[in-house]
């Protein structure tokens, strides 16, 4: 499903070039789980970023299931992400005015899904998610967990073929974070492609394949039983 | 889609009520302001539309040379009219007219009203609309008068028929009411309310036919199809056909400039009314655009809020312009309710902006127009305000602002700056506008008139009451009440009557020279505190003075450094002697140098009565004592009089108008601003909550971290200042111009606007930096 090669990308200040990814490659097959690792700074965010398609790389390639989209413009990014990818992230990033029925249905009106269906999508998200009985709610008004909870309902809903956790569990508590790896493992079960960067030993052993990174590059690769 | 927007920006305006409540009231404070621009221009606009042929009407003004100098005049000879009509084939109709104030007695019902005298062309030229007689037979009878409506009923009351009963005319006529038109609207720059046949103006005596003597109005109506420019160069070579040895030329002046452009400099069209017009609906922009730019201000300070939720939804696949779409309906959302507040604020302050501006205005929402205007507003303000933040906001990368960096701000804090910086120079243009009309108005209010103003009351007469003066006199003087009083055939502040063709010893070219000429009483300059200061008032007898003249100061500088006692005026076969001369006094313009006069002992034509009351006696008690003596000698006309200071203040009436709404659109200004700044002011210390915090453990004083807070404000400001300076100073030399009698701009006045605008920003800033300089520390950085 992907594959990059040589992948590149530097932060530049006015004196300073760093390199945040260094020829890094690496494939990642449909319905496999991958957990990124490595140390603060070691690149796992911006790689993520650049398999979300919110950033560009600098050099290499990226071909998402069989195309090139290294060079693709925002507007043809944002087409691939709306239908392909859903976004888990450590701080939830719900949006706090909308409720979690608004959150969740936000995806859906971006790709143009009529209102009937979105509400049925929505709701059976939310069922499966256990969270239906919050559907009104304001993102203030629930727990951490809750909240990662909506947050993945929202990655979700749109049935993307990629989701991309960076730190799902980095906000909760071990137990709230044991449940949202569960939906992951649940949702992989089902055949979703997931990437997920986490510092957590433990979250790391729910994935297939543990990827360690440093200074931009691939250090080890373990396959998991 | 939209409902989402709805939805949102409904939600983001509850949850920081604070920052909407600065949003709307500015905004609504903007709009209610330039509402009530845009409602007097439009008043302004309207004069005269109601006459349906606006494309051939025009007046015919004079211009006349004197003394090298184009003047112009709208009193005419008394033949053009007809002579247009019969010499010019483009023009249709024409007709003499002459503006007149009359006693109507109808039983024991009496008013004065003012009207025209007027042939019969007059009815057709203005297409009065007659709801009794009709416009065709009006003026048959020699006898006839039209009355509007309202004088109709308010001498034959409101359920009898006017027409073709009498009404007693300066209790000596009889005049025959042959039509009622319908009442002519407060938007006509020429109001009356009776129109009578022209003979009956004068005895038609003979300067009346000829031409030499300019008394009377001319109005024309042109051919559909005549060319204007055609017609206009027959009118200005008319005069010199009639008259010899004259430069005078009559021209046309469209029914739609009377208003608005109706002043002359050099016989050449200046402007008028149409430069306030200009100036104000420029004002109404600007005050707009300083409320609009609150609102980009505001929303770009709180973009790091906004940031993550730009992040998320681009993340979820919204693209950029569906965003913008989202910003910019937040904006008109909040835009839309902005003016349904400043609608509510329109309907509490429009009667006291009516007094102000002396209008009866209304708001009028039942007018498609005032709607389609308020939703245009509306529309334009969201824009406006919403374009710029739009595009900002949305042009946040969702890498940068999902991973909490913060936003740089680079350009949009240059902007914001620059925008702050152009608020505070509009309102300190304002604040020193205001200052110098105020002192120009002061100024010319506070000139030596030459005469003194105070207690002192005019009151038109009849020519019947003249030879009853001196017992009337006599009377009101034992009341204890009155001082003293006088006749004179014109009002004190007004022109008169003026001419030219005068000669006198010594002196050349001097046929040139216009001179007013006033006929007086012997007490007229103790009357009016006019000062003798040379030579000798007249005596008690008219026979024994029937040939003096006093001038004024100016007249005699023209005579020579010799004194002019002893001098001869002489004019045509009048030989004048002079045996005084009198203190320049103003009259007329009261911002300029006034004509010289020539003053005749003459009671004969006078039309005014001026009362000096005495000092100390309660003005309640003089009028009544003058009231008790008039109904005594003068019983059939009403007691109508007015007060001398009064009528002065009315010639400050425009001045007066733009002192008082540069006064109004400063204090907005400044509002408008503040409200910007403060919303502003909370935002910086909120984001330097952390810095403030880190500095307080570091040990920093609340003032130091005041002084941090406000100086870069403060800088703004000053840089305001210098920027509003130059540009005040332009506009207000220019306007000053208008005036030859005026203030010098004054240095200081800048330094008293600066320091105004300091004050309030500082004011306004230092709220939010003590707020943020007295938190505890701990709390600031805890969150981090």
């Amino acid at each position: 499903m992907i594959q990059i090669t040589d992948l590149e990308k530097f932060y530049k200040t006015e004196e300073v070039q760093t390199i945040a990814l260094n020829k890094l490659s690496f494939n990642v097959k449909e319905g496999e789980f991958v957990a990124i690792m490595g140390p603060s700074g070691c690149g796992k965010s911006t790689l993520l970023n650049i398999l979300g398609l919110l950033d560009d790389p600098d050099g290499g390639s990226f071909m998402f299931n069989g195309t090139e989209v290294a060079g693709y413009n925002e507007r043809k990014r944002s087409e691939l992400r709306k239908h392909n990818i859903g976004f888990v992230f450590q701080s939830f990033n719900l949006i706090d005015e909308l409720t979690v029925f608004e959150n969740v249905e936000l995806p859906l009106i971006y790709t143009g899904v009529k209102p009937v269906e979105r509400k049925k999508q929505v709701e059976a998200v939310l069922e499966k998610m256990q969270i239906m009985h919050r559907r009104n709610h304001f993102p203030q008004q629930l727990s951490g967990g809750q909240q990662q909870r909506v947050a993945v309902a929202r990655a979700v809903v749109n049935n993307p073929k990629l989701i991309l956790a960076d730190e799902p569990t980095g906000n909760l508590d071990s137990t709230n974070g044991n449940e949202v790896m569960d939906l992951l493992i649940d949702l992989n079960e089902a055949g979703t492609t997931i990437i997920m960067v986490t510092h957590s030993e433990h979250d790391a052993k729910y994935s297939h394949r543990i990827i360690r990174m440093l200074d931009g590059q691939k250090v080890t690769e373990n396959i998991l039983a | 889609m939209f409902l989402n927007y709805i939805k949102i920006a409904f939600r983001t305006l509850l949850k920081n009520k604070g920052y909407s409540f600065l949003n709307i009231f500015g905004l609504a404070i903007g709009i209610t302001c330039a509402s009530l621009i845009f409602l007097w221009v439009e008043d302004e606009l309207s004069f005269n539309k109601n006459f349906d042929k606006q494309d051939q009407v025009y007046y015919v003004p004079t211009n006349q040379n004197y003394e090298g100098e184009w003047r112009t005049f709208y009193s005419t000879p008394g033949p053009l009219a007809q002579d247009m009509l019969n010499d010019i084939p483009g023009i249709v109709k024409a007709t003499r007219s002459s503006l007149e104030e009359r006693l109507f007695v109808v039983g024991d019902n009496s008013i004065t009203r003012s009207g025209r005298y007027a042939d019969a062309d007059f009815l057709e030229i203005f297409s009065l609309k007659f709801v009794e007689g009709n416009r065709e037979d009006a003026f048959v009878n020699p006898e006839a008068i039209v009355l509007t409506q309202e004088t109709a009923e308010q001498l034959f009351g409101k359920d009898e028929k006017a027409l073709g009963k009498v009404v007693r005319v300066s209790n000596k006529d009889n005049y025959l009411v042959t039509g009622v038109i319908e009442n002519l609207p407060n938007n006509v720059s020429f109001p009356f309310n009776w129109v009578a046949p022209f003979e009956r103006y004068r005895d038609g005596a003979e300067w009346m036919t000829e031409y030499g003597s300019n008394f009377s109005d001319t109005f024309v109506e042109l051919a559909p199809e005549a060319n204007f420019e055609t017609v206009d160069t027959q009118v200005r070579a008319l005069i010199g056909t009639k008259e010899e040895n004259t430069d005078d030329y009559a021209f046309l002046h469209t029914i739609k400039d009377w208003h608005l452009r109706s002043k002359f400099e050099g016989g050449e069209i200046v402007g008028g009314r149409i430069t306030y017009v200009r100036l104000f609906t420029i004002i109404a922009f600007v005050i707009l655009l300083i409320a609009c730019i609150n609102f980009m201000n505001l929303s770009t300070a709180r973009s790091e809020k906004r940031a993550n939720e730009v992040g998320v939804r681009k993340a979820m696949g919204s693209g950029r312009g569906r965003l913008i779409t989202q910003f910019i309906s937040e904006a008109l959302i909040l835009s839309i309710i902005a003016t349904v507040f400043s609608v509510v604020m329109l309907a509490i302050l429009l009667p006291q902006f009516n007094l102000i501006i002396d209008k009866n205005l209304t708001l009028g929402l039942a007018n498609p127009m005032h709607i389609l205007s308020l939703i245009t507003v509306a529309i334009v303000c969201g824009l406006l305000a919403g374009l710029y933040p739009a595009f900002y906001l949305s042009s946040f990368k969702p890498v940068e602002v999902l991973k909490g960096l913060k936003v740089t701000e680079g350009s949009a804090t240059l902007i914001r700056k620059g925008l702050v910086v152009g608020q505070f120079t509009i309102s300190i243009v304002f604040i020193i506008v205001t200052i110098l009309v105020y002192q120009q108005i002061q100024f010319a209010k506070n000139r030596d008139l030459g005469y003194n103003k105070d207690q002192l009351l005019s009151m038109r007469i009849d020519l019947d009451f003249i030879p009853k003066f001196n017992v009337v006199q006599q009377e009101l003087i034992r009341t204890g009440s009155v001082d003293n009083a006088t006749l004179c055939n014109s009002s004190l502040l007004s022109g008169g009557n003026n001419g030219s063709g005068f000669s006198w010893k010594g002196g050349t070219d001097t046929e040139d020279v216009l001179i007013s000429f006033r006929n007086v009483t012997q007490s007229f300059f103790d009357t009016t505190g006019m000062e003798i200061i040379e030579g000798r008032g007249f005596s008690e007898t008219v026979e024994a003075d029937s040939t003096s003249v006093l001038i004024s100061e100016s007249l005699a500088k023209m005579m020579g450094n010799e004194s002019p006692i002893g001098n001869i005026i002489s004019r045509g076969d009048d030989v004048l002697e002079v045996v005084g001369v009198v203190k320049d006094y103003v009259y007329g313009d009261m911002f300029d140098a006034s004509d010289p006069v020539l003053f005749m002992h003459f009671p004969s034509y006078t039309r005014y009565m001026f009362i000096k009351t005495k000092a100390g006696v309660p003005i309640n008690e003089a009028l009544s004592d003058i009231e008790a003596v008039m109904k005594t000698h003068n019983p059939a006309f009403p007691f109508e009089y007015s007060f001398i200071d009064e009528a002065f203040n009315e010639k400050f009436k425009n001045e007066q108008l733009v002192g008082e709404l540069s006064q109004i659109f400063a204090i907005l200004a400044i509002l408008i601003s503040c409200l910007g700044l403060f919303g502003l002011a909370a935002y910086t210390a909120q984001q330097r909550r952390k810095e403030i915090g880190v500095r307080k453990v570091l040990g920093a004083s609340v003032s130091g971290i005041v002084k941090l807070l406000s100086q870069d404000f403060l800088k703004l400001v000053l840089i305001s200042i210098v920027l509003a300076i130059p540009i005040a100073w332009y506009f207000m030399q220019d306007w000053l111009q208008d005036y030859a009698y005026r203030i010098e701009i004054n240095w200081w006045v800048f330094i008293i606007a600066g320091v105004v605008a300091i004050l309030i920003a500082m004011v306004t800033v230092s709220f939010q930096a003590i707020k943020a300089a007295i938190a505890n520390p701990a709390d600031s950085l805890k969150t981090e």
